[in-house]
């Protein structure tokens, strides 16, 4: 899967420009993780990776095809996206049916849609609650069935909106084993976070925008070895990646492990030379 | 502060003018109308209204709604109770079916001047009345904040319910539906939508009235403050003099005519 | 020092549900301290913020027992819109926050001062004075429903904020702000702490729990899992099975105990952890 976003630039009809001048390139299978302040344009420009919104100039290639070329439901064969609120997604009246809605519409079989009802249950943790109303789940569990009843479609690439807002452990663990998931299996994951915590464990690739603009693009660790950039962009790093600056580590680094590590080879370092 | 509240309604007399003086307004007219024996009083006051309406910067919207309103209802009943009222003694009208009586006629022709004074008093109110300015009116003249509460809520729940349907929309597309097609394909996606939405509208609003009373709504013993300003003015109480005295003499006016005291000028047989 | 809020042996089971969603709790929060719950989703927190402002017992129906205390008045023998004068509530979802029947974020934030019947031009000021602190000025003649969920979220704040109650209960309240949007309400609410307002906070961002909190009270399953300052909670090797994550700080000091560096003390906050590794380099 490849998404490719040339010039793109959309104003609102209020006047409002929230894109200018994106140019950006999906690829491949890591996952990517959007990133920057409200009001960066994110949303927007996630909006117009499967057609939900369309460019005021510019545009989008989706494996080489122009976006502008069909509705939205037919990209939805190609890009799944997840609202940021679960409420503007499910309007069904059970978990079961916001699970088939999708592939239902894009003809995919009975057979097939309960194979897969199955398996997604099980992995966003809802398999006791098919047959519930979407509004008696709790904020995490319609969380967890709006991704579900996305990613009952099996599209080769998935835009997530927010998916750590209101989380717990549970819930944040559940969402990275599931973005892994998803990458083992070749698809696309795109999602727009706020957590750099969730983004720097999850998201090998990083876009960081501003004002309608994109700052940078490219791996985490290029990403976030950018110090000046981010503050620019009211963006601070994650916890241990900070200290690790404070102390003055050459490169970002992102993990515990990393970290000890970084701090053995200094102190071996140290005990050579004394 | 107040006067930018209102910013999407423009500036005109009839902006300015006090709620409370423009439900007297409608009420004044509207009554006029209905106890005037025949409706040439209601034709005029549909002529002012017109006028108010172009003085108000709302001519154009209110002249559609006036004629789509009008013209089929006229049409309409002018058909039922002109060709088949039994009071029809003279007729003024010989279709080849059906014959159109002068009585019928007029009494139509009353009805719907009647309809439209209303209708159009009302909808000019609604125009060129800010929502929250009408509330405190309210407020100010003792009606209890819950009612004003309610009065704003139930007005806000449509455009909530369009705002709604337009972002399930955008989900049901993502998630390959195609209702962009014909009216009925629309309409087809659209219908299962209705009870969700409303749903959910309701328990909203349930959840807001929670709310509400974490911010002292319904707190005892205190009488409420409203923070736009709604200025009584000396014009107002002008206004609603002459309002009152309209309908007063137009009201004594035909009682008198009724009892054959006074004679109107022309009577066009609308006592029906 | 007397007791902002007292929580003895408090239990509710919401109509309808099957179990207690509060299992005999019991807490007290000092006057002036920032106390902080966390928990798992659905461990109760919400609950918990619902009955200290009096929506239980006043608003859902259920089963409660025990006593819940504000300022010394016994939140079931009074009516939820009394004790607003003394506790304010920053709802999770900031869209229920809304009166839905103000046309403009001026009027939405005044809405509360109006129930108070605060004199008009008093109103007025305090408006412009919260929207300026909120940094939503130049969205006051905006309908509060035209907005995004991080401007609704300032509104949401500001509208509680406004009616200066001397206890506030932030229910996850900037989860739809990106980090300085949250940086700047919590630079507020510390201010604020610091002036004397008790602050009670539910929150997922450990990091900052740990950094603000006197307090800290870990919920699990409706019951109180621990109770203690934030370093006594975070370096207890209990936290896995309260469902709780711990501060980065805190897994960074355990991750070097067992690369083999010896720490006098598990750091629980940035500084402290920067202090601790220059200590080893």
């Amino acid at each position: 899967m490849k998404i490719v976003v040339e010039h793109l630039r959309h104003a609102y009809p209020n006047g409002y420009c929230a894109l200018q001048d994106v140019n950006l390139t999906f690829e491949g299978s890591q996952p990517v993780a959007l990133i920057g302040q409200n009001g960066a344009g994110k949303t927007t420009l996630a909006k117009h990776l499967n057609g939900i919104l369309r460019p005021t100039s510019g545009r989008i290639l989706i494996d080489g095809v122009d976006v502008a070329t069909a509705q939205t439901a037919q990209w939805a064969r190609k890009v799944g996206y997840i609202f940021q609120n679960p409420d503007d997604q499910l309007f069904l009246d059970s978990v079961r049916k916001e699970f088939e809605f999708g592939p239902h519409q894009l003809g995919v079989s009975d057979e097939e849609i309960e194979h897969r009802t199955t398996r997604i249950a099980e992995l966003v943790g809802l398999e006791k609650k098919l047959d519930s109303h979407p509004f008696d789940l709790s904020p995490t569990e319609k969380k967890f069935c709006a991704i579900g009843s996305v990613l009952m479609m099996n599209t080769g690439a998935l835009v997530f909106d927010e998916p750590t807002c209101g989380q717990d452990k549970i819930g944040n663990d559940r969402l990275a084993a599931i973005i892994s998931r998803l990458k083992d299996q070749g698809k696309l994951c795109i999602a727009i976070s706020h957590d750099m915590k969730f983004v720097t464990r999850n998201f090998p690739r990083v876009v960081l925008m501003r004002k309608g603009q994109v700052l940078l693009a490219g791996s985490r660790e290029e990403v976030f070895a950018r110090q000046e950039i981010l503050q620019k962009a009211y963006v601070a790093p994650p916890p241990i990646t900070r200290v690790a600056q404070e102390v003055g580590m050459a490169k970002p680094v992102f993990t515990v492990e990393a970290f000890t590590e970084v701090i053995r080879q200094a102190g071996q370092k140290g005990k050579e030379r004394g | 502060m107040s006067g930018s509240a209102s910013a999407a309604i423009p500036d005109s007399p009839l902006a300015r003018m006090h709620p409370i003086a423009k439900i007297v307004g409608i009420c004044s007219l509207g009554l006029s109308t209905i106890a005037w024996p025949d409706f040439t009083l209601g034709l005029l006051f549909i002529l002012v209204l017109f006028l108010a309406a172009a003085t108000a910067h709302e001519f154009k919207p209110f002249a559609k709604i006036m004629l789509g309103f009008g013209i089929p209802v006229t049409i309409m009943l002018l058909f039922i109770q002109g060709c088949y009222s039994p009071k029809n003694t003279k007729t003024i009208l010989d279709l080849d079916f059906a014959r159109m009586g002068l009585e019928g006629s007029l009494y139509a022709a009353k009805i719907v001047v009647t309809l439209m004074v209303f209708l159009g008093s009302f909808y000019l109110t609604t125009k060129t009345t800010y929502m929250g300015r009408l509330v405190a009116a309210l407020s100010q003249v003792g009606v209890p904040s819950k009612v004003g509460y309610l009065i704003l809520a139930s007005l806000n729940v449509v455009p909530q319910m369009q705002r709604r349907i337009t972002v399930i929309e955008q989900s049901q597309h993502s998630r390959g539906l195609e209702t962009s097609g014909n009216i009925i394909s629309r309409a087809r996606a659209f219908i299962p939508l209705l009870g969700p939405v409303v749903l959910s509208s309701l328990t909203d609003s349930q959840e807001r009235g929670m709310t509400l009373e974490t911010r002292g709504f319904g707190i005892k013993g205190i009488r409420q403050t409203s923070y736009i300003k709604v200025q009584w003015r000396r014009t107002d109480t002008l206004f609603t003099a002459c309002a009152t005295l309209l309908f007063l003499l137009v009201l004594a006016g035909s009682i008198m005519s009724g009892m054959g005291i006074v004679p109107l000028g022309i009577q066009w047989g609308g006592r029906a | 020092m007397r007791k902002a809020i007292e929580v003895k042996d408090f239990s509710f089971r919401y109509r309808n549900a099957s179990s207690s969603t509060l299992k005999r709790i019991s807490f007290a929060v000092d006057k002036g301290s920032f106390f902080c719950i966390i928990g798992a989703n659905g461990a109760g927190k919400s609950t918990l913020c619902n009955a200290l402002v009096g929506l239980i017992p006043h608003y859902f129906v259920g089963r409660s027992k025990g006593l819940v205390q504000i300022e010394g008045v016994d939140v079931a023998k009074t009516t939820i819109a009394e004790l607003s004068k003394t506790i304010g509530l920053v709802f999770q979802n900031p869209f229920n926050q809304l009166s839905y029947t103000a046309g403009t974020v001026a009027e939405e934030l005044a809405f509360g001062l109006g129930n108070y019947g605060v004199p008009r031009e008093v109103m007025h000021e305090k408006v412009l004075q919260v929207a300026r602190l909120m940094h939503v000025e130049e969205l006051l003649d905006k309908n509060p429903l035209d907005l995004s969920g991080g401007q609704v979220q300032r509104v949401a704040f500001g509208s509680a904020f406004i009616m200066e109650p001397s206890i506030l209960v932030l229910d996850e309240c900037t989860a739809q702000l990106d980090p300085l949007g949250s940086e700047e309400i919590f630079n507020i609410v510390k201010d604020l702490n610091s002036s004397g307002v008790t602050v009670v906070m539910v929150d997922h961002d450990m990091e900052r729990v740990a950094q603000y909190a006197d307090q800290v009270m870990v919920m699990r399953k409706g019951k109180v899992a621990a109770l203690g300052t934030p370093r006594e909670v975070f370096t207890n090797p209990r936290t896995p099975d309260w469902g709780i994550d711990v501060p980065d700080y805190v897994k960074l000091g355990r991750g070097l105990q067992s690369a083999g560096f010896d720490l006098d003390e598990l750091p629980i906050d940035e500084s402290h952890a920067v202090q601790t590794v220059r200590g080893l380099l």
